[in-house]
């Protein structure tokens, strides 16, 4: 029985008070394609980190070929031949393709004078393993994601790297780019290469994997074969609970055929994201919107919400031509916008919970002079949080402090305040534990059936079966297939939807055909 | 004592400064007795400070938003310069009828030109999306060579009989320009705490996309402060104008550190987002009355420059240790040396620590 | 005459690259200013002007150079003007007192404090994890504080100072004589191209060159590459550094005056020079003919108004001015590019 290639023992690790991995043990053999999954937060990308030598773990022994490793660092670990693409791809973009690649065998051969042919050459030889050909000249920066992904395997590939870690490799790439990149995977797994992939796209995990390894909470749920398992039996592991969600179902309004829809849009363009854009949504309708990266959907979302103004068709609200041209505009014509990056665009971190609630109603929280007032402040902000269900009531809490779920509770509490007509919800639940998930489902569920007009985009079709009762998908800028109530509720939907997202190039030519 | 831990917690920076404050002061007076304590040496305290505790003023309102305003100094004396060539009858000749009406149009041109600065930054920052530290970089050169080309280097004497008096003049014996600095820290606390606009400010500083996504005008925001600025600017111009009564290029410029150190030392983060007035007018105190000890002990002007760089370097340096304290949870300990950002030091995480979102893209920050 | 694809040709040759846009907008606003100046006064187009501008922005460059590597590292310095005082004033007494009179001895002596005192800034500065705007500013008060503190601020004049600096600062390079005198090319300038060169071979061929960019680009990727932090950045706050003890003594005996009180306080205007140039403070770009071109754009401001009738005070006029336009169109355009892209982040 050979050596494994690396072997993690009872490894555990903290930061601060939080123990973020727990006893874990996990053995990698040679010539294997394994994922390691698990929901956000289960430690899995911290376990690579005390693997690639960037952490260092406070318990457990790390074994790589049978040799015991030490407090190493990032160039031991490499020179072990381990591989690490994190998600960010780490590659320099003011820097050429060439010397991306070239630079970590510049390191670590010692080289101090560099010469421009021997930086090509390397870089060449990686490409041509790779089996894909870039400008070797070319400024990063101006790549696309999947051709930066394919500069980083190239660079990986030039440490004669023995195990290669990939942590969510087809969040950001196409369809057909995936493909590419499976392939390419399959290729180096023949020539001897194991890869470990880290994802969280079960329908990508069951495709490539030999074995799954399953993470929870910071422990090690255990090694399956992926043929043993199926999205049901590997969601429970993930989640150590049964999850079912029931599927939502509007119920008839009436003036369904007086009123005209809360929001319509006819005829829809914004030049290089989408075209020719139609739907409309009726009061206490959920439409789904899905379909994968570079469809078009959150460009459809920030136009909606006046920070991407299209350039032809009409959008109406309430019947009403809209003026979307700034954020404060769609605001006052009752949209509101729970945007993609929480952290980023949703929240002040730094700030307690009441002021990013009061961020979005400034001009509701005055007193009759137009000062702020701290006690509505502190009324708004109690109401929300009472309402959202946030774990922790204190008000005065930094947002940051608060777990995923918690943070974006207030962040649609915060537009939930603003009493808007049409919400727009653009992947709301990722990153965030099970337990938040269903209560949100929940919430946008029972505002719907208040009255508010939905607008739901979001990248897993478990999520869109659940919550949406009307389907839009998309692909590379066009609509190609819409589901209404009907649709959506007859039988073989499920696996229609799921055909339609896996391969919509070829149901984008049939529609159109 | 728990009112007092959780005082602590919540702004560990005011009470340290309050309490360093304290204890310079005390100190201060134990040694050098009544030369230090005595009512003509704070009188000459108050004075001296109103110019320049105008000037971290507008430092302080330019870290609030994210960046440092490196032009104050010289926008402050092109405002002088200005408004000197009114009061010495450049502009219009002075007569023995017309000179109070030339007088308050002189004041009236010191303030208007610090707007015109102010609404120069805050049109390249806000319009044209110009780094602040960058645009201020450029303006601070492009006044100073206005008030160059204006004067040619010489210095403007201001004609006007009486107007010096504004910087001498007191209310039951407290310098009045002290008062109305004191007045516009008021108002500027008033204003950042309570009202929307600087609620705006504080939420634009700290994270401006997410103003921007909350529906905050940014654009608008940026403008109004910097026109703030360019307001308090001239003030601290009009001072400077009264108290030498004629008006130079190059005055004032070791202004720039000390105004940048007692903005860091009053617990400002230049990446934006968090100060408070109050600190920063403890700050001022503490380095006023520091500079007036030093007058006192005749410390010579390289002495002083070495102790506001040694103090800038210590304040930094322990104001680190004490956010690393406070934000264990957050920052890792056990990683390799973490980034930091040049310009203001805030950490770029290696990591997201567990139970967040990990990053999609890349984690370089525009700053 | 050679065609314009040629000259593209040979630029490419030479520098492996394309012009960038700032450079090819650099040239065009040098290149027209000195046609409108010439126009103006013909005596301008004299090899004295070239002369003089050399001799002006000889000290500048030196100190452009290793600026513009500390912003290529994704830092910022604004001690170096303290530091090249510093360092030349300390290796003027130290001649003084223990009677050596060589230029080379105060080159060395004067390089060698540079390069320490650039040290202290790389490990406050990496060490500590304090941000180096805050950090060089301490140390710039710190630097030239405490030599004037414990060392006075006494100066030199031409008779009192080491007549080896005096001798080196009279020389020149090459002598002409006309109607109105004898000008001489600086002994500055072989400095100058000898840093120029070994700047530009240690960033586009060597790893440690290629490092500097790398954590210009991103920091924490290089670190996760195990390129050593703490070492690069000990060697461009130092090389920095170096480059200002160096540029110390030429300046004191070209002025051949030696003031400790002198210089300190240009550190901005030559910020601005190699921003112009198209360094960008979040690192990773910059090109050292964009800074050539910056300081060249600040030489002509500060030594050729003159043929316009207008005295050098008008410098900061002129250069304040195309600073802000060339700010202003550099992120204009960018901010165009950003909102079609999506991007939200610089405001």
């Amino acid at each position: 029985m050979a050596e494994p290639l690396l072997s993690v023992e009872n490894v555990s690790i903290s930061f601060g008070e939080v123990r973020a991995l727990n006893g874990v043990d996990m053995t990698i053999n040679e010539g294997e394609i394994r994922c390691l999954v698990g929901e956000n937060g289960c430690g899995k990308s911290t376990l690579v980190k005390i693997i690639s030598g960037v952490y260092r773990r406070s318990a457990g022994t790390v074994r790589i070929g049978g040799a015991k490793v030490d407090d190493h660092d990032p160039r031991r670990a490499i020179a072990a031949g381990i591989q690490v693409i994190y998600q960010d791809l780490s590659l320099f973009n003011h820097l050429s393709v060439a010397e991306n690649i070239a630079i970590n065998r510049l390191l670590h051969n010692g080289t101090r004078i560099v010469k421009r042919r021997e930086v090509h050459d390397i870089a060449r030889e990686q490409l041509e393993r790779v089996g894909v050909s870039l400008d070797l000249d070319a400024k990063v920066s101006t790549l696309s994601i999947a051709n930066k992904q394919i500069v980083a395997i190239a660079r990986a590939l030039s440490m004669d790297a023995r195990l290669l870690f990939m942590d969510e490799p087809t969040t950001a790439i196409t369809t057909t780019e995936v493909d590419r990149l499976f392939s390419i995977v399959r290729e180096l797994n023949q020539r001897g290469l194991s890869i470990v992939f880290i994802s969280h796209k079960l329908d990508e995990v069951f495709d490539i994997a030999d074995t799954i390894t399953v993470m929870r909470d910071g422990y090690m749920v255990g090694d399956f074969p992926a043929d043993s398992l199926d999205s049901a039996k590997l969601a429970f592991h993930m989640t150590g609970r049964d999850v079912a969600h029931q599927p939502y179902r509007r119920v008839a309004r009436d003036d369904d055929s007086t009123a005209p829809p809360v929001l319509e849009v006819r005829d829809l363009t914004r030049d290089g994201h989408y075209r020719h854009v139609d739907f409309t949504i009726r009061r206490g309708d959920i439409l789904g919107l899905t379909g994968l990266l570079g469809a078009g959907r959150t460009e459809i979302a920030l136009t909606l919400f006046g920070l991407n103004p299209a350039t032809s068709g009409n959008i109406l609200i309430d019947g009403k031509p809209g003026r979307l041209t700034a954020p404060w505009n769609a605001m006052s014509a009752g949209i509101a916008l729970v945007p993609e990056d929480r952290a980023t665009e949703g929240l002040f971190n730094a700030q307690t919970v009441s002021k990013n609630v009061s961020s979005t109603r400034l001009d509701h929280v005055v007193n009759r002079w137009s000062f702020l007032s701290p006690s509505k402040e502190s009324e708004l902000a109690q109401r929300t949080v009472h309402a959202m269900g946030v774990n922790n009531k204190n008000t005065d809490t930094l947002a940051a402090t608060l777990s995923g779920g918690n943070q974006q509770k207030v962040v649609i509490g915060k537009w939930m305040a603003t009493e808007p007509r049409v919400l727009i919800l653009d992947s709301p639940t990722v990153g965030i534990d099970i337990g938040s998930k269903s209560e949100i489902y929940e919430q946008v569920q029972q505002l719907a059936d208040e009255g508010m007009a939905v607008l739901l985009i979001s990248d897993e079709p478990e999520e869109i079966i659940a919550t949406c009762n009307r389907v839009l998908v998309m692909h590379d800028g066009d609509v190609i297939a819409g589901f209404d109530d009907s649709q959506r509720q007859a039988p073989g939907f499920k696996e229609k939807l799921a055909e339609l997202i896996a391969d919509p190039a070829s149901a984008a030519v049939r529609s159109k055909g | 004592m728990n009112r007092i831990q959780r005082l602590v917690a919540r702004d560990p920076n005011v009470v340290i400064l309050a309490v360093l404050t304290l204890s310079v002061g005390i100190t201060l007076i134990a040694f050098l007795g009544d030369r230090f304590f005595s009512s003509l040496n704070l009188q000459s305290m108050a004075t001296q400070v109103a110019e320049f505790g105008l000037l971290a003023l507008a430092m302080g309102l330019s870290m609030l938003l994210s960046g440092i305003d490196l032009s104050i100094v010289s926008a402050a004396v092109l405002s002088a310069i200005v408004g000197g060539l009114f009061l010495a009858g450049e502009i219009i000749p002075i007569t023995p009828g017309n000179e109070s009406t030339v007088m308050w149009i002189g004041v009236a041109a010191v303030l208007v030109t610090g707007l015109l600065c102010g609404a120069l930054n805050g049109l390249l920052i806000a319009k044209l999306s110009v780094p602040p530290i960058l645009a201020t970089l450029g303006t601070f050169i492009f006044f100073a060579g206005v008030g160059m080309a204006i004067t040619g280097g010489s210095s403007v004497p201001v004609t006007i009989p009486g107007f010096s008096e504004f910087a001498t003049a007191t209310v039951v014996s407290i310098p009045l320009i002290f008062l109305v600095m004191c007045a516009v820290y008021g108002v500027a606390a008033f204003v950042l705490t309570r009202t929307r606009l600087g609620r705006k400010v504080y939420l634009f500083g700290e994270n401006s996309v997410a103003s921007r996504f909350a529906g905050v005008r940014n654009e608008r925001t940026i403008i109004f402060t910097y026109l703030a600025i360019g307001l308090t600017v001239g003030m601290a111009g009009l001072i400077m104008l009264s108290r030498v009564n004629s008006a130079r290029v190059g005055f004032g410029d070791s202004y720039l550190l000390q105004a940048i150190l007692v903005v860091v030392l009053a617990g400002f983060n230049p990446f934006g987002g968090r100060g408070k007035i109050l600190s920063l007018f403890l700050g001022l105190v503490l380095l006023q009355s520091l500079q007036s000890a030093f007058t006192i002990m005749r410390f010579d002007p390289f002495m002083r420059s070495f102790i506001w760089g040694a103090s800038l370097l210590f304040v930094v340096g322990v104001n680190r240790l004490f956010h690393l304290r406070a934000n264990r949870r957050r920052i890792l300990t056990n990683l390799a040396p973490a980034v930091v950002n040049p310009i203001d030091g805030s950490p770029h995480p290696t990591e997201s620590p567990p139970g967040e979102i990990p990053s999609t893209g890349t984690t370089e920050t525009t700053k | 005459m050679k065609s314009k694809a040629t000259k593209i040709w040979l630029f490419q040759r030479v520098m492996h690259r394309r012009a960038k846009t700032t450079e090819k907008y650099l040239f065009a606003i040098v290149v027209a200013y000195a046609v409108v100046v010439a126009f103006m006064n013909p005596r301008f187009l004299r090899l004295e002007t070239l002369f003089d501008m050399i001799a002006g922005g000889s000290g500048t460059m030196l100190l452009a150079l290793g600026l513009s590597v500390v912003l290529i590292s994704g830092g910022i310095d604004v001690s170096f003007t303290a530091v090249a005082i510093v360092s030349a004033y300390i290796s003027v007494l130290t001649m003084d007192s223990l009677g050596i009179d060589n230029v080379a001895f105060a080159m060395l002596m004067s390089t060698s404090i540079g390069l320490c005192l650039g040290f202290v800034n790389a490990v406050l500065i990496q060490f500590l994890r304090l941000p180096a705007l805050i950090v060089t500013l301490g140390t710039a008060s710190v630097f030239h504080g405490a030599m004037a503190v414990l060392l006075g601020t006494t100066d030199f004049t031409k008779s009192e100072m080491p007549q080896s600096l005096v001798t080196f600062g009279s020389a020149s390079l090459i002598t002409f004589t006309t109607e109105n005198g004898r000008y001489g090319l600086t002994m500055a300038l072989p400095f100058v191209i000898g840093a120029l060169i070994l700047t530009w071979l240690i960033l586009h061929h060597t790893m440690l060159g290629r490092s500097i960019y790398a954590i210009g680009s991103s920091e924490e990727s290089a670190s996760r590459l195990g390129i050593g932090i703490l070492r690069t950045k000990l060697f461009v706050y130092g090389y920095m550094g170096a480059l200002a003890g160096v540029m110390g003594i030429l300046y004191f005996s070209e002025l051949k005056y030696v003031n400790p009180t002198s210089l300190v306080g240009t550190e901005l205007i030559i910020l601005a020079a190699v921003v112009i140039g198209g360094a960008k403070l979040t690192g990773g770009e910059g090109t050292l003919l964009g800074t050539l071109l910056g300081v060249s754009l600040f030489a002509l401001f500060q030594t050729t108004l003159v043929f316009l009738g207008l005295d050098s005070s008008w410098r900061n006029f002129f250069f304040g001015g195309v600073l802000l336009l060339s700010l202003g169109v550099m992120y204009a355009r960018q901010r165009v590019a950003d909102r079609k892209n999506l991007v939200f982040e610089a405001n």
